[in-house]
């Protein structure tokens, strides 16, 4: 345990952890090109967490991100990956730091290398969005009408019913001609541009993050992309 | 012989100016102090400033001592109205030509001493969401100076007296996206000094500063900060306000507690704003019309050879002064001024001693 | 003393002074001219902007240049799958006035949801989706206009890395060379709702439905604004030019009155994640921190805001809460909506409402609409669908003349 910020405390959370498991995650956040841009220094104003979103609802602070980076305390950085990361609402409110820190860009590095290492807590917190990997993946696109099913919006009412009985014919009472008739996706893309997507997914290494996320998932979207892929070629 | 009386010309009528100009009397050497308004007294004059933090004295008062002994002084000259528009030579022998109106005139001086100081930094530039010019009820800290002066401290919008008045530090200043990355020194002293005052005006008022350090150096602890907590019941509360937004007549502020970890959001029905400093139009023009390296915020840069020299510019005999070359309270002014003073009459001396 | 006015006089006089800052104090570099530096270095091509253009000022006081015609649509997923009235409208406007534009098959999102959402990228991939856009619609020859509020901010802070990090650039320029493409961007990116903003007096010019009885509150996107702060429409007529213009100024130029609320600021509460896996996030803060301080401090007609996530947010929040007994049912449209209506367009032909999940019923009664005809004639074009008549709607259904001031413009 990292005695330089917790002397006293013998207990937290992930003691069990190894030091240098901790720190080694912790160096590969500061390795991003991308660190220098997002973390100055921090005089601790509170104007991030003023703004956020998150704040407001859990127990999530932007100024305790960027000041236990900052300190390198590497325990509490274990909890933020852990824990914290995910109520992050992305909207970059924070950005509005005086010190020109953005720490829900740092939120962001900090989740890719809980994804690139499938770490438990970032398969949890994406379960039930496997769904939408698929869809960006494969089809370039996040959402499709078919995907407005009473069973996955439950709580957006009684319109997504009436939504899925009606989806073919209204889809066809569009009048923009790459989106008329279409369930499956939101508007129509070439077959050569998803090509050139998968080719993307594929020398950014991003394929291996998604292996690291759903195992199963992986597997498909990579017999598509390269069943796709040799077809054209 | 000319040049031994070659006066010292001050541009800059402020207290900087006027502490100058009186030092380079008291040394015996005449002084030429050229003034761009039709008054003298710098920024507590123009912007009616109320009290000093010096021991609360009346700023009127003071600086008006200030003025007439400036005035009274037979070896000072003063042109108000006046703006120093060229200037040629080099120290023992400028030669500046000034402009009163349609009128010009060329004038020699053996040294030259900038006090062309400050101008409060605009909040309608400010990252965060203030919107001071859409709410009547959102000031400035001149704005209540002379609220304070003219003992008016009321709510812009109704004319009533505020039941809970809110300052924010910091504003302009400390802040990368704005580009004014200092600290502009004097805003928690004055903001301190002036919740004080505001207590005075109105006991029963609730008053609250939002800061990110409380900036009280030397004895400003003692007289200032700790009489506003303990004895005016002042709230210091660390956490800078994000937004301010309209709730009803009044207006809702929304920052973060850190003390106690958790987003606050407090109404109040006045919020003065702690703006910084920055250099003003004046010392801008002045640093360009005679060549004087300036820093990245514009202001006239400092320190000489050594670093050290506090009144030392980039061009030899010409000498600066107070909040001109950075964000300066009254102490640091008068200090400066004094020593721009001798500077600038050993200068002239030296000169004369080599011819 | 005495020749000065009382200080109240005083203040009062300076609040009537709007921002206008000095682009020559800027406290940040232009992120264009490093852009055209590249260019200079042969590191990569910089598409212009095309004329006719409208010049915008941004934070600063710069001066940003929006294009009016020959325009590539980048299309939004959300907007396009679940709420296809917002395109509709865009491109309607478009249509009514006889611009040239292109929209494309050859676009993939910009992924930007799914990255905010999940992480499940990186740098290099973001930025290549961007860029392979980008090269797409340079070979056509149109300008890129953005739909997706998500893609501008989120193309905004791409473009940022990319100047800026000569690494990512190598990496992204090799594996454009294997696709082909070159690797280029364009000189402004370019949000739909500034094109719209510089389009209002226009598009006021053509109103034939008076909206002067309509009140509305104003929520501006978090990724249009927020991101790459200095890259968004400020106008001191606007505000005081002390927040972002966009749709407000629209809003204003229509004859709507636009009413201020103590939450402007604040985030809808999207999420990108939350919305679709952590609902409860999004549905109260939507709802607690957004409609319903409009409902209790303005009591509007409708919200209008610019983006897709912020549509969706606010619009399909409702219904849950309204089981809690909250205070909700306040209708939400995208400023391309509102304009399209200004203009006569059909409700449900053009806006598509029946896609939006808050009762805009008493807003168009209030307008004089009669919604039920129309709904009808909607109908009517469902059935023949249903029927095998018709494929589907086409652009000729869509701009058949609905709304005109003669029938549907009652007087108040």
């Amino acid at each position: 345990m990292s005695a330089t910020w917790n002397p006293v405390k013998g207990g937290g959370a992930y003691t069990e952890v190894p030091d240098e498991e901790k720190r080694r995650l912790f160096e590969e956040v500061v390795a991003d090109p991308r660190y220098g841009d997002f973390l100055y220094g921090c005089y601790e104003c509170g104007i991030c967490v003023a703004v956020c979103p998150s704040a407001r609802f859990y127990d999530f602070s932007p100024r305790v991100i960027a000041q236990a980076l900052s300190r390198e305390d590497i325990d509490r950085f274990y909890e933020i990956l852990m824990d914290d990361i995910w109520n992050c609402a992305q909207c970059f409110s924070c950005v509005r730091c005086p010190r020109g820190n953005n720490p829900g860009g740092l939120v962001t590095l900090i989740r890719e290398v809980a994804v690139r290492h499938g770490l438990e807590r970032a398969q949890q917190a994406l379960q039930g969005y496997s769904r939408v990997i698929y869809k960006i993946m494969l089809k370039g696109n996040q959402v499709s009408p078919d995907m407005l099913q009473p069973d996955f919006f439950p709580d957006w009412g009684p319109w997504v019913r009436e939504f899925s009985q009606h989806m073919h014919t209204w889809r066809k009472a569009i009048p923009v001609d790459t989106m008329r008739n279409l369930t499956d996706a939101a508007w129509r893309t070439d077959d050569r541009t998803l090509r050139e997507l998968y080719v993307i997914w594929f020398e950014t290494g991003n394929m291996e993050v998604i292996r690291e996320v759903d195992e199963g998932l992986y597997e498909l979207l990579v017999e598509l992309m390269e069943e796709e892929l040799e077809a054209a070629s | 012989m000319l040049q031994e009386i070659s006066p010292v010309l001050v541009i800059g009528g402020g207290p900087g100016g006027l502490e100058a100009a009186r030092t380079v009397a008291s040394l015996g050497q005449p002084a030429l102090l050229v003034e761009r308004r039709h008054r003298l007294g710098g920024a507590p004059d123009a912007e009616h400033y109320a009290k000093l933090t010096h021991g609360f004295r009346d700023a009127e008062e003071a600086i008006g001592e200030l003025v007439a002994a400036v005035m009274g002084d037979p070896l000072v000259e003063v042109l108000t109205g006046t703006e120093v528009v060229a200037c040629a030579g080099e120290a023992g022998a400028f030669r500046v030509t000034l402009r009163h109106g349609q009128e010009t005139q060329e004038r020699l001086a053996g040294a030259i001493i900038v006090a062309t100081g400050f101008q409060h930094f605009d909040p309608g530039r400010e990252t965060q969401m203030y919107n001071y010019y859409s709410f009547p009820d959102v000031v400035t800290l001149g704005d209540m100076e002379a609220m304070l002066k003219a003992h008016q401290v009321v709510r812009p919008s109704n004319g009533q007296p505020p039941e809970r008045v809110a300052f924010i530090q910091c504003v302009g200043s400390r802040d990368r996206q704005i580009g004014n990355e200092f600290c502009s020194k004097v805003c928690c002293g004055i903001a301190s000094k002036q919740a004080i005052e505001i207590k005075q005006q109105l006991p029963q008022a609730r008053v609250f500063i939002f800061y990110i350090d409380m900036r009280m150096y030397g004895y400003w602890e003692n007289e200032l900060y700790w009489p506003a907590q303990e004895r005016y019941k002042v709230n210091y509360v660390k956490g800078i306000v994000s937004e301010i937004l309209p709730k009803g007549d009044k207006l809702l502020i929304r920052g973060e507690d850190t003390t106690m970890s958790r987003p606050m959001e407090v109404t109040v029905d006045l919020v003065v704003l702690s703006v910084g400093m920055e250099p003003s139009s004046g010392t801008r023009q002045v640093a360009r019309m005679l060549g004087l390296a300036q820093n990245k915020y514009g202001y006239i840069e400092a320190g000489g050879s050594s670093g050290l020299d506090p009144v030392a510019t980039s061009r030899p005999g010409v000498f600066v002064v107070g909040a001109a070359a950075r964000p300066a309270d009254l102490d640091d002014t008068f200090a400066t001024a004094g020593m721009a003073a001798a500077r600038a009459v050993a200068t002239i001396r030296q000169v004369a001693a080599v011819r | 003393m005495s020749e000065r006015l009382s200080p109240l006089s005083e203040i009062r006089e300076k609040k009537g002074l709007p921002v206008r800052p000095d682009p020559e104090a800027a406290p940040r570099s232009d992120l264009r001219e490093e852009l055209f530096e590249l260019e200079a270095r042969g590191e990569l091509l910089v598409q212009r902007v095309p004329e006719p253009y409208v010049e915008v000022t941004t934070k600063f006081g710069r001066v940003k240049k929006v294009p009016i015609d020959h325009l590539w649509h980048h299309k939004s997923c959300g907007q396009c799958g679940h709420i296809p009235g917002y395109t509709t409208s865009i491109l309607w406007l478009n249509r009514q006035f006889g611009l040239d534009y292109h929209d494309p098959t050859d676009q993939t999102s910009c992924t930007g949801w799914n990255y905010y959402a999940s992480a499940t990228s990186n740098a290099a991939a973001q930025i290549l989706v961007m860029c392979r856009n980008f090269a797409a619609a340079y070979e056509t020859g149109y300008y890129p206009l953005i739909h997706c509020g998500t893609s501008y901010g989120h193309y905004k802070e791409l473009r940022e890395q990319l100047v800026h990090h000569a690494d990512l650039r190598d990496q992204v320029r090799r594996v454009l060379d294997k696709l082909g493409k070159p690797l280029v961007v364009p000189e402004e990116i370019v949000h739909y709702s500034e094109w719209v903003h510089v389009m209002r007096h226009r598009i006021a010019e053509r109103q034939v439905v008076d909206m002067s009885s309509v009140t509305a509150c104003v929520h501006p996107a978090c990724h249009y604004y927020k991101i790459v702060a200095e890259d968004a429409i400020y106008d001191p007529d606007i505000y005081g030019g002390q927040r972002t213009a966009t749709v407000t100024a629209l809003l204003k130029a229509l004859g709507i009155t636009v009413a201020d609320y103590s939450t402007w600021f604040d985030c809808c509460g999207f999420g990108f994640r939350h919305i679709l896996v952590q609902r409860d996030f999004t549905r109260s803060f939507a709802v607690l921190r957004k409609i319903e301080v409009m409902r209790d401090e303005v009591d509007p007609d409708m919200t209008v805001t610019h983006d897709t996530g912020c549509v969706t947010t606010l619009d399909k929040s409702q219904f849950a809460a309204k089981a809690h007994k909250r205070r909700v049912g306040v209708p939400v449209l995208a400023d391309s909506q509102v304009a399209a209506l200004a203009m006569g367009a059909h409700p449900f032909r053009v806006l598509q409402l029946h896609w939006h999940s808050t009762d805009w019923r008493p807003l168009l009664e209030k307008l004089g609409l009669d919604w039920q005809r129309h709904w009808q004639e909607f109908e009517e074009d469902l059935a023949a669908i249903e029927r095998g008549e018709k494929p589907g709607l086409t652009w000729d259904d869509a701009e058949r003349p609905a709304l005109t001031r003669e029938r549907d413009h009652r007087a108040h």
